[in-house]
């Protein structure tokens, strides 16, 4: 938004507009769970989230967690004249700009300095005193760390969020904005931490990479589109805040989690009960909270921390066996296999009809779910792929599907088959899955005889 | 009545402001239309002033006859017969010209028989098509879809070449979502299709709008002068997410852009195996 | 009443018969009237009300396109939005009711229902309408469609498939928010209007052809008379169409209807449904429409052109410019307005060939247009124009009238519209003929025949400010779409900014933008200009402007029944400063021979 017109525009519009436009409500909302709280244990989690997360327009950048907040980290090398310093161990995640503001730390103190230049090159950077600076101002030394563009990943990423993503996976990232009512499937709530689909293992969190290529790619099948003419900067960017809006979730799920064990309100009977429970609540609150805290932050931290490893994607050992009939009748027993149980969720014939789409599953808490058949970790009655459409959610690779296949699709009940399944197993199952949508044509009679009626059935239908 | 001034300053200063055409049209046709567009834009540029200028001058005429004093009397008529017949013929003339002006563009443009169906083919036969092969000279499917492009091109063979775009999806296509990359310099020919709803297929630099009708295969050529990206959007009502499909239209030279689907060849069959093995 | 001839001993008194009416107590005096005058107002006021309703929805639309995702006032909070932002389906439900209200609900019905009901008899010299209580039904029918379009707020983000409800968009509930339960109520209120629409033209042209005054034969009609006839059959023939279409889409959207699929082919996969099952086809929605709305876009302009060519006629003291011509170029208008429909369809797939046919017939109905602009100036031309706050808007009419016209025709030019289509060079071209032309006559109409409805003047000075308001915030809202719709902006973009081509057109949306709510505001003193006249307005005698047509023969207000005696037609109505004539108006009821500047006969004094 260009700022000039606006200066105009907004004394006018607040003349026009008695009533303002100052009610914006950007706020993040809290889970259901915590209302059934008692009064104090809601506080403590108003607060808990405000201190370490703070509010979608004043974030707090909470250094424990695995987020690029900044424009880029970088230590000093070494020190040049008039405050040039050469970096090293360059963390970037938007470019280096001119006066950017630049922050590092002296025996405990705060030094801040702008950005007067940079060369990408020589990583050389000039920093200037910033505005005000006093005598004693002088540039980083070797080895100091510095902090280029405080915030500025996660602010750019808000606002790309906000302009492209907020009405569908909503202000607080719980999948619940104005449009997603109308969308099947709804759209992700990254509370849980759970991405469907990503290049790691069955246990192991998504990549940033995976949250990129998801936005680049889009969910074919699905409302979530291509968002490929992004610029890789800005799609970081925003990966960068929904894995901050995903790890605020799963911070306040396990927070949430172990208070409702003891402290919801409904649970106490009588006032005495209710006064013991708040009583208690506080003693926890000085004593245990703290640290069962960190630990839960270590965890998620860790968790995130360690998905982003080399170790953790998986990839192939064996090469693809090329697609044959042999390959693909293969793979076809492996569908059929007691092994693989494919077909109980895909169907004989892959139409995503088998017989546990009418069994009554569980929910997390034991009930039964009151409608039959399959559903993921936030509870939502899901339809295991009909594989005769060729549409791909994860990818249409070769790749993606043996990854499907060997990992899983987190947080459904499409199980990893990693330790289950070979390698060539996996390939030719991921043939024959890739030959379904070909199947009213013979396995290997293979593309290049074109069926006879077509080419004139499009010039007959375009007429 | 100083609007008239006021709407031709502002068509005056637009081009330098930047409130114009997104760009020069950059292909043969794209020209064509322009020039139309100009042609008409200078015939209703005369007839506005003209009759601003007459409706200026009957008011300013009318205006001193009521001043105080002027005896001058109304003039009494119910119109003139010459008139009439003049103002109904001219501009009869000038707008069947027109009309009949522009009818060699839209044949070239959406009529199959006139589409240039030999250059289309001979580009094919230099990217080593078989183009003997019964079927249209289309280089890729463009789907649209909520909200976005799906977009098919025809894969290779097991020699390497490039195989026609067939009707129906094939195992050895190749498919971008957003990402349209054909040709430039030569007329290409797209299938445009829907999955959902109707769309319209806009390349604004182009001058190219084609619905994209459900249940209809519908045939789309045009022609990219320069090797470079062009916008490509949704130009008719989808639902929601309509400003959404934002997508990108690549031109590159013939045999680029055979490199290119070769990357995509290659990207498409990625099993991963070989990242480890370097 | 229906005799045309001239002697008329026989027939009067006819008149009087009505006098004899007992007062008929409120509700049927002021709610369930028969009287055409009351069903006029009714409409006016409605359709006034409706124009307000319309402007909010188009400045929610603006607000977004100037301040993309800020926070909305008076709309925002009210519906669905998160973090200060509306979201886009609430966006597209905004351009699609705007454009539904100020179709369905204002101009149509202020021109046909308001205007035509109120002048139709008052002009020829009837006592009321033909069918006095389908008149009456024809205005209480628009309620239930008024009701039907405010439930289908309620429903999942309100109606958003466009005023032109395409399907497949509009077929399947799963294919927008808006495409459910709203998309439904949207048709049911449609057919209502429709139904409306169609008692009205049917009573306009039985009253026009059998009511008429005796001596007042075809061509001594008013052109607005002429324009209401030619309106009347316009609808009468398109919207059986329009309702036609409009069930059958009801048909294919109800899930326990018939289940046809007139509109859906097969194959279509919408929000991850089952693929659909049919053998429609989108584009004979598209015909069927358009068949109607063609048509109906001139059916939203005739009656406008008729009443500025009796006010300019009357303001500028001067027969108007050639009557005939007028007459046939409204008639040659509606005639070419049947065979135009594919030019909204160019780009839509239709069969080509078709393309090059209608491009020839719609380049084609610009000459009539161009005619009746020639006339109009030539109207003006030598006359003693009076200028008050009706002229300056007939004169608008013609001035924005003449740009919309021409900016047609880059339209209807096929490759040129190939490239224009669906850019805001479409928005600007009807909102310069439906805003631009329609409006500012009907402005002027409510200044000029006030005085006829309420025997109270509004005031003049009040007129030109709104007019001069309206006029800057007009231009300076629509004349830049053009420009827009050149560099390219798509229509019904909820942030066209998200493409890089167009980012640099902000500054220019939020200029429009800031026209917009001038103009909006302006609105308001329409309306207290109406409203206050009514009852504190200065007092005006039969005819104050000073003009020829039968209508101010009557007592303003017309009591019911209309005239005093039946009045008694001996020329036609643009006789101004007529040379053997010493008033510079001379009453179509003055019998010729009469003594310069004696009274009419028909209206003692």
């Amino acid at each position: 938004m260009s700022g000039k017109p606006l200066l105009i525009i907004v004394p006018l519009c607040l003349a026009v507009f008695m009533t303002g436009c100052g009610s914006s409500g950007i706020e993040f909302r809290e889970r259901e769970e915590t209302a059934e709280l008692i009064p104090p244990a809601q506080d403590y989690m108003e607060e808990l989230l405000a201190e370490h997360f703070g509010s979608p327009t004043a974030s707090v950048a909470w250094e424990k967690l695995p987020i690029n907040y900044h424009a880029a980290t970088a230590t000093v090398d070494e020190a040049g004249e008039s405050g040039s310093v050469t970096l090293a161990n360059i963390g970037r995640t938007l470019p280096i700009n001119e006066g950017q503001q630049i922050l590092w730390f002296v025996d405990g103190s705060a030094h801040s300095g702008q950005v007067a230049g940079f060369d990408e090159d020589l990583n050389a950077l000039t920093v200037s005193p910033p505005a005000g600076a006093d005598q004693n101002w002088a540039p980083p030394a070797p080895g100091a760390r510095l902090t280029i563009g405080p915030g500025e990943t996660l602010q750019q990423g808000r606002l790309l969020y906000a302009e492209h993503c907020q009405h569908c996976h909503g202000v607080t990232g719980d999948g619940n904005g104005p449009t997603a009512e109308y969308l099947e499937p709804r759209p992700r709530d990254y509370r849980l931490g759970k991405f469907k689909f990503t290049s790691t293992s069955t246990v192991r969190k998504a990549q940033r990479d995976d949250l990129a290529r998801i936005i680049e790619e889009g969910i074919p099948g699905t409302y979530m589109p291509s968002f490929k003419l992004l610029t890789e900067e800005e799609s970081a960017a925003i990966v960068e805040y929904v894995r901050w809006l995903a790890m605020r979730g799963e911070t306040e799920l396990r927070r949430i989690e172990i208070l409702t064990l003891d402290f919801r309100a409904a649970d106490a009977e009588t006032q005495e009960e209710l006064d013991e429970m708040i009583q208690e609540f506080a003693e926890a609150k000085e004593d245990d909270f703290p640290n069962d805290f960190a630990d839960e932050t270590e965890q998620i931290a860790d968790s995130w921390r360690v998905a982003q490893e080399e170790s953790s994607v998986v990839l192939p050992k064996t090469p693809r066996t090329p697609s044959s009939p042999e390959s693909i009748a293969k793979g076809r027993e492996i569908y059929l296999s007691a092994t693989a149980k494919c077909v109980t969720c895909h169907g004989e014939s892959g139409k995503g009809d088998g017989p546990q789409t009418m069994q009554v599953a569980k929910d997390a808490s034991g009930q039964n779910y009151p409608v039959p058949g399959l559903h993921d970790d936030w509870g939502r009655l899901i339809e295991p792929r009909n594989l005769t459409t060729g549409i791909y959610r994860g990818g249409r690779r070769p790749l993606d599907l043996y990854r499907r296949i060997h990992s899983g699709i987190k947080g459904t009940p499409m199980t990893g088959f990693g330790t289950s399944l070979s390698d060539e197993q996996i390939w030719d199952l991921v043939n024959y899955v890739m030959s379904i949508p070909f199947e009213d044509r013979a396995p290997g009679e293979g593309p290049f005889v074109p069926s006879e009626s077509a080419p004139e059935a499009t010039v007959a239908k375009s007429e | 009545m100083f609007w008239p001034l006021a709407a031709l300053y502002l068509c005056w200063i637009a081009p330098e402001r930047g409130w114009w055409f997104p760009s020069e049209a950059m292909s043969p046709l794209g020209q064509r239309i322009d020039d139309l567009f100009y042609m008409i834009l200078i015939v209703t540029t005369v007839v506005f002033i003209g009759t601003q200028i007459a409706l200026g001058y009957v008011l300013w005429t009318g205006a001193r006859r009521t001043d105080p004093g002027n005896e001058e009397t109304t003039w009494f008529s119910h119109g003139s017969h010459n008139l009439e017949v003049m103002w109904t013929i001219v501009p009869a003339g000038i707008l069947l010209y027109i009309a009949l002006y522009q009818i060699d563009v839209w044949r070239e443009f959406r009529m199959r028989p006139y589409f240039p169906q030999e250059q289309m083919t001979a580009s094919l036969t230099r990217m080593g098509v078989d183009t003997d092969v019964p079927g249209d000279r289309a280089l890729a499917e463009v789907t649209a879809r909520q909200f976005e492009w799906r977009i098919r091109y025809p894969g290779f063979d097991e020699d390497g070449n490039l195989l026609p775009l067939m009707t129906d999806p094939q195992p050895t296509d190749l498919y971008t979502v957003n990402d349209l990359h054909l040709p430039a310099g030569v007329p290409v020919m797209i299938n445009l299709l829907s999955g959902d709803v109707q769309h319209s297929f806009f390349l604004p630099e182009l001058r190219v709008k084609q619905d994209a009708v459900p249940g209809l295969v519908i045939p789309v050529w045009f022609q990219a002068e320069k090797s470079q990206t062009y916008d490509l959007l949704c130009a008719e009502l989808c639902g929601w997410g309509h400003y959404k499909m934002k997508a990108q239209f690549v031109a590159e030279p013939e045999q680029e852009w055979l490199q290119w689907l070769r990357e995509l060849h290659e990207l498409q069959n990625e099993d991963g195996v070989e990242e480890t093995d370097e | 009443m229906s005799t045309i001839s001239p002697t008329v001993d026989t027939h009067a008194g006819h008149g009087d018969d009505h006098g004899h009416h007992h007062d008929p107590g409120f509700v049927r005096k002021y709610l369930f009237s028969t009287d055409h005058k009351v069903i006029g107002i009714q409409f006016l006021i409605t359709t006034l009300l409706m124009l307000m309703v319309g402007g909010a929805l188009a400045l929610g639309v603006r607000w977004q396109l100037a301040f993309p995702w800020e926070s909305m006032p008076f709309f925002g909070p009210l519906f669905a939005s998160q973090g200060g932002q509306i979201s886009p389906e609430f966006y597209t439900m905004l351009f699609t009711m705007h454009a539904t209200v100020m179709i369905f609900l204002v101009i149509i019905p202020i021109l046909a229902g308001a205007f035509g009901n109120f002048l139709i008899p008052l002009m020829i010299g009837a006592d009321d309408m033909a069918f006095p209580t389908l008149n009456m039904l024809s205005y209480w029918f628009m309620w239930p469609a008024i009701l039907f379009f405010g439930l289908s707020f309620l429903f999942g983000g309100g109606p958003a498939a466009g005023w032109t409800s395409y399907p497949v968009l509009a077929a399947l509930a799963e294919a927008a928010p808006g495409s459910g339960g709203a998309q439904t109520c949207w048709l049911i209120a449609v057919t209502f209007i429709g139904v409306s629409s169609m008692m009205g033209s049917v009573n306009y042209m039985t009253t026009i052809i059998n009511m008429r005054a005796p001596g007042m034969t075809l061509f001594r009609m008013p052109l607005t008379i002429w324009s209401m006839f030619i309106t009347a059959i316009l609808q009468a023939f398109a919207l059986p169409v329009l309702t036609a279409a409009g069930f059958m889409l009801v048909f294919d959207r109800l899930p326990w209807s018939v289940h046809s699929t007139f509109f859906v082919p097969s194959g279509l996969v919408v929000n991850n449904a089952e693929p659909t099952v049919g053998g429609g086809q989108p584009l004979l929605w598209q015909h069927l429409f358009w068949f109607y709305s063609h048509p109906a876009v001139y059916i939203m302009l005739l009656p406008a052109m008729g009443m500025v060519s009796d006010m300019l006629a009357c303001m500028s003291r001067k027969p108007i410019f050639g009557y005939k011509p007028m007459v046939y170029s409204m008639a040659a208008i509606a005639g070419l307005g049947f065979i135009v429909w594919g030019h909204h369809m160019f780009t839509s797939g239709m069969n080509p060939a078709l393309g090059m046919t209608f491009m020839i017939s719609t380049i084609m109905i610009a000459l009539p247009s161009a005619v009746k602009v020639f006339n109009w100036i030539g109207t003006i031309w030598g006359g003693r124009p009076q200028f008050n706050a009706v002229f300056l808007n007939c004169v608008a009419f013609v001035s924005l009238f003449i740009v919309g016209g021409l900016s047609g025709i880059f339209m209807a030019a096929v490759p040129v519209d190939i490239y224009i289509h669906d850019t805001y060079f479409i928005v600007a071209h009807f909102h310069y003929v439906l805003f631009g032309a329609t409006l500012f006559g009907v402005f002027g109409a409510i200044q000029f025949w006030f005085p006829k409805m309420f025997g109270r003047t509004m005031s003049d000075t009040i007129g030109k400010w709104h007019f001069v308001l309206t006029f800057i915030g007009f231009n300076g809202t629509f004349f830049p779409m053009h420009l827009l719709g050149v560099a390219g902006m798509p229509r019904r973009y909820a942030d066209p900014y998200l493409h890089p081509y167009l980012e640099h057109l902000l500054p220019m949306n939020q200029l429009m933008t800031i026209s917009a709510i001038l103009m909006g505001f302006a609105q308001f003193l329409l309306l207290f200009n109406f409203l206050y006249s009514m009852r504190f307005g200065e007092k005006c005698s039969r005819n104050p402007w000073n003009a020829n047509g039968l209508e101010w023969v009557a007592p303003s207000p017309p009591p019911h029944g209309n005239f005093e005696s039946v009045p008694v037609v001996y020329r036609g109505p643009y006789e101004y400063s007529h040379p053997d004539h010493s008033d510079d108006y001379w009453l179509q009821t003055e019998p010729p021979g009469a003594q310069p500047g004696a009274k009419p006969q028909a209206a003692p004094a």
